[in-house]
């Protein structure tokens, strides 16, 4: 009997589950029951939902409130959500990249010199604006997150702790722990209540001090310091904390301060810290000041929907949205475009790679007009990068003769499908200020030639064998590659590894070597490349570089390993944590490169200071820059005044530096970022291989639908509108 | 009984202890530095301060433990040894903190393991269900037609990798027919709430779970068959039909139960199952479940989370190994244990 019943119970089980599995393939997702059936889009006239579907292959953390936390790690579908939530900053991004103010919010603004030489933006904003849950915007929501953000309670809570950082009093600020202590007179750092470079000056008015002592101004783009954005101070502080400011500086009641339960006086604990903590995972307790509020996270499912904030008074353009609900999926890649084409998603974003362009355009080519798409080049590259502190890849004229031999346009058209192009430095064509030096600028594109590569490593003295002698074309053996001979100082360079450099990876049974000829060092044309796998690039790379009849005919030979990201990072950083063995190994490596925006900054990148090296991905020491080296301390000379001072021998160094602390106007800064660019051009620390196209593709329901390398969906989606919404 | 299992529940303890060390050893041999991933978020911080920048990334070491050695910090996440002062390991009931998520271990797993536990119980119902019945069938027939056919479906069947039954599953019934969607959990920015919310969710789920039941029908039904053929070709089965016993008789309660301890292991084993996901499903139809955090976290050095996963599958298998013994007992007497 038993049996019978669970018998009969499986098949009623089976039975239901083939009911519920054939159940309708659409519906709208309401609970009332309504089926407005498939999207037919703008071709059929038929009402559509005021809905957008937006898919990514990212998988949302609901990290939204705080993406990432102060650091550079966050979500980058996290950082779209915390876009549609947030507004009302003084300062936003533009569609170009560049940080403009933000008319909706600030009434006026001034930015003034003090004496102590310091910039002080003072910022009045328009009275009215209103969070999602209708409480006014004031000062204090814009300064409660830097203060409490800059104290000891935020680092106590995993943030960085350093939102003012750029600001004058940011480090006694943080020092302060809710209690004075008595410091030694010689005490470089005197903790302070008072936060002294950020003043509360009114319901509507505060004033933010750049310090000038700490480097952060003249700084070109200083003023964007001033970009700050307003919280409900019940997000930020919790309960029972205030902002307040008595004439000396902005700070945080006492309540801020108190400590934790597990509070030693070795380590100190704040209480707040597990509000903090608490409150950046919360999207129902407190206020938006965005376009959107989030109106479900399902995190069983990684889905957001938002819905329309009504109190949102616009961007910095003063737009406010139309579409009432925007949903954020996850989607598969390898099935994206058979959701879209289900209308189980509306728009599929950053497409590219040749066969899935391909495949995305055909959707759209077969959708009769009910899909479209838009799309722009990536503000990034794909590149080759060199070490340049060791190794054949050290000299200029090495680094040179590989980007005439690897044919970067045939390269890019293989890779891209079309779908992509080259740049010759590091720019995106969307920059503003290569807009203003496109016409002038003189770029080497290096062009395909064996010859003028050869030429290049003759000019750049690799002319010897492994005896010392004159090199002789088609010889085998360890004499198939040219040498070098180094100087005493080449030789010595990175901790003399030089004199021990050796190819690795060698399947053919041939090293080649450092080798000593009467006391002097020869440098083997033997470069040792790391790539990662799985990885397309690297293939194709491999099939152009390694062993090929032309790099063969160079009298040069590359050698490649494959691995994993990190081991590569490792290799970059020299990271023994990473895998890093020890001794610099690897000369060459392939990744890629982008900007978020247009705040275009690689100050301390090219410095010859070896302590800087973990903000250099090259290690390139200039000798332009030793010639003529930039001193942050001295007089901030205009480019014309430095070209004529150093000889018309500007160096990297000098030019990214002189470029953000030495520029004032923008005229200024497009003229030492040409000359930047131009420099880096001829010293080639990358290779630029490929700039794809990024397709974004969208159902045509949506209208108006813009994108650029700086301005995603969810920027767009604010301008758009739906067709025949209901 | 008890004395068994409590005995048995102490070599399990042994064995969690040294699996755990030699899992935790493995780990931290992987180079890889928790604290130097955790300095980059800081690095534009102390961009103009590489002393600050290297002093930060000492703190962070200190902070994390790992300027202890390996095994003072194997302590401390067991939570018998203090680190930083303070004892906070599994004892202390703290599972660990994942740095991708950026929150706590035992937060990231709760709804994954919802969604795994939900999807596997209704695969392991209907793969159980359907493979009993088939293999007994097959077996009691063995070498007819419909055996045959069946012998021919399971071993395609079992041959054929699971990532590509599931793309050639949804290019049918999604992209073709269009019965299913082709990924995700439930209708996009949908509101259902009660039983509307749950169908959608099985609605979602129907073809993920018809996907798993197809692909786990193979070998089981295989398994059972066999398992019956071997003891339908026993002497205590000749002389059941000898007495004249009905033959569902000595098919269901003599050949059957002779034929359940090798198959016990695997029902044990696919019930156990339901705790770990699919990477390849979960995967393929974008399903948040166990399976897609533990490729997730290990792709991103997400150890802690991978510990945890890998420390709770050992209990599982561990208490699964006693769940069978003790079985075996109750499906042959003459294993039975006593004491």
């Amino acid at each position: 009997m038993n049996k019978r019943i669970l018998s009969l119970v499986l098949s009623l089980v089976m039975l239901a589950l083939c009911f519920v599995g054939c159940g309708p393939a659409a519906n709208n997702g309401d609970d009332t029951g309504a089926d407005t059936g498939v999207d037919t889009g703008v071709v059929s006239g038929e009402k559509n939902e005021n809905k957008v579907i937006v898919g990514n292959t990212t998988e949302l953390a609901g990290d939204f409130r705080w993406p990432g936390f102060g650091g550079s790690s966050a979500g980058a579908a996290d950082q779209d959500v915390n876009g549609l939530i947030t507004g009302y900053s003084t300062m936003e991004t533009n569609q170009g990249g560049a940080y403009v103010w933000n008319d909706t919010v600030v009434k006026s603004h001034t930015e003034e010199e003090n004496e102590a030489g310091d910039l002080v933006v003072t910022i009045e904003i328009n009275p009215g604006l209103l969070f999602s849950d209708g409480t006014e915007v004031k000062a204090v929501n814009y300064l409660a997150y830097v203060l409490a953000f800059s104290s000891p309670v935020s680092v106590n809570a995993g943030h960085t702790g350093m939102s003012g950082q750029a600001m004058v009093g940011y480090n006694s600020f943080a020092a302060y722990c809710g209690e004075d202590v008595a410091v030694a007179d010689d005490a470089e750092v005197v903790p302070t209540k008072e936060f002294a470079g950020i003043r509360l000056l009114g319901d509507y008015s505060f004033s933010l001090t750049i310090s000038a002592e700490a480097g952060y101004y003249p700084y070109y783009f200083a003023n964007t310091y001033g970009a700050v954005t307003p919280y409900p101070l019940d997000l930020v502080l919790g309960e029972g904390v205030e902002v307040k400011d008595d004439g000396n500086g902005a700070y945080l009641t006492e309540a801020w301060y108190a400590k934790g339960a597990d509070s030693t006086a070795e380590a100190l604990t704040y209480a707040k810290s597990e509000h903090l903590k608490e409150a950046r995972y919360d999207v129902t307790k407190y206020a938006f000041s965005g376009p959107y509020v989030v109106s479900e996270w399902d995190e069983g499912t990684k889905e957001c929907t938002l819905t329309l904030n009504p109190n949102f008074a616009g961007n910095f353009e003063g737009q406010k949205p139309s579409i009432e609900t925007i949903v954020y999926v996850k989607i598969v890649s390898e099935t994206q475009l058979d959701q879209f084409k289900s209308g189980a998603v509306d728009i599929l974003a950053g497409i590219t790679g040749g066969s899935d362009t391909q495949a995305a355009l055909a959707v759209i080519d077969e959708s009769n007009g009910k899909f479209a798409e838009v799309h722009y080049q990536r503000a990034g590259y794909g590149k080759l990068q060199f070490e340049c502190d060791f190794g054949p890849t050290m000299f200029e004229s090495t680094r040179q003769a590989i980007a005439y031999v690897l044919n970067t346009s045939e390269f890019a058209q293989a890779f891209t499908g079309g779908y992509g192009t080259v740049v010759y430095g590091p720019y995106s064509p969307d920059f503003d200020m290569w807009a203003a030096v496109e016409d002038t600028i003189e770029l080497t594109e290096y062009a395909y030639s064996v010859e003028n590569a050869k030429q290049a490593l003759i000019d750049g003295g690799w002319i010897y064998n492994s005896k010392g002698e004159d090199f002789v074309e088609g010889q085998t053996g360890v004499d198939a590659v040219r040498y070098r001979k180094l100087t005493a100082e080449e030789a010595e360079a990175t901790g003399g590894v030089n004199k021990t450099y050796a190819s690795v990876a060698n399947t053919d049974g041939v090293e080649y070597k450092t080798v000593e000829v009467n006391g002097e060092y020869y440098m083997p044309l033997a470069i040792n490349w790391f790539g990662t796998t799985p990885n397309d690039v690297t293939d194709m790379l491999a099939a152009r570089l390694v062993g090929t009849d032309d790099v063969n005919a160079l009298g040069m030979v590359i050698r490649s390993v494959t691995g994993d990201f990190d081991k590569l990072l490792g290799e970059i950083y020299r990271e023994e944590s990473y895998g890093y063995g020890g001794t610099p190994t690897y000369g060459m490596f392939n990744l890629a490169t982008g900007w978020n925006s247009a705040v275009y900054d690689y100050a301390y990148n090219w410095s010859l200071d070896p302590v800087y090296f973990g903000y250099s991905s090259n290690k390139l020491f200039d000798e332009y820059d030793v010639a003529f080296p930039y001193d942050m301390t001295g007089e901030k000379l205009t480019y014309a005044e430095a070209m004529e001072a150093s000889g018309g021998k500007l160096g990297m160094d000098y030019l990214s530096m002189a470029m953000v602390y030495n520029a004032k106007t923008t005229d200024e800064y497009n003229e030492w970022w040409g000359a930047y660019i131009e420099r880096w051009n001829k010293l080639l620390p990358d290779i630029p291989l490929y700039s794809n196209y990024y397709f974004d593709i969208y159902n045509a329901k949506i209208q108006n639908f813009e994108t650029s390398p700086f301005w995603s969906p969810v920027d767009a989606l604010l301008y758009c509108t739906i067709a025949n919404a209901q | 009984m008890g004395k068994y299992i409590l005995k048995r529940l102490g070599y399990m303890l042994v064995v969690f202890l040294i699996l755990s060390l030699l899992m935790y050893l493995v780990y931290a041999m992987i180079p890889y530095d928790r604290a130097r991933a955790e300095a980059e978020n800081w690095k534009q911080v102390y961009k103009n301060d590489p002393v600050g920048f290297e002093n930060k990334y000492q703190e962070l070491r200190k902070e994390l433990g790992l300027d202890q050695n390996v095994f003072v910090r194997y302590l401390g996440w067991i939570g018998v040894m203090p680190i930083n002062g303070q004892y906070q390991g599994i004892l202390q009931g703290d599972m660990g903190y994942s740095y991708v998520y950026d929150r706590p271990v035992q937060d990231v797993l709760a709804k994954p393991m919802r969604n795994t536990i939900f999807i596997n119980i209704f695969a392991t119902i209907l793969g159980l269900g359907i493979t009993i019945p088939l293999g007994i069938f097959c077996g009691v027939k063995r070498g007819s037609k419909r055996d045959t056919a069946v012998q021919v479906a399971t071993i395609v069947g079992y041959s054929i990798p699971v990532f590509i039954s599931a793309i050639l599953f949804i290019w049918i019934f999604a992209i073709m027919l269009g019965w299913f969607p082709v990924s995700g959990m439930k209708t996009p920015g949908s509101n259902f709430t009660g039983m509307k919310k749950y169908l959608d969710e099985l609605y979602y789920m129907a073809l993920p779970l018809i996907v798993m039941t197809a692909t786990s029908l193979g070998g089981m039904t295989r398994y059972v068959r066999s398992s019956m053929i071997e003891a339908l070709s026993m002497d205590c089965i000749r002389t059941a039909r000898a007495k004249g016993l009905r033959e569902k008789i000595v098919i269901f309660s003599h050949a059957w139960r002779n034929a359940l301890i090798p198959i016990i292991t695997l029902v044990v084993g696919w019930f156990l199952s339901i705790f770990s996901g699919s990477i390849m499903i979960e995967n393929i139809f974008g399903l948040n479940g166990m399976g897609r955090i533990y490729i997730n976290s290990l792709t991103q050095k997400d150890f802690e989370v991978v510990l945890l996963l890998q420390m709770f599958y050992v209990i599982i298998g561990l208490m699964g190994n006693l769940v069978i013994d003790i079985l075996y007992g109750f499906a042959d007497p003459r294993i039975r244990v006593n004491k």
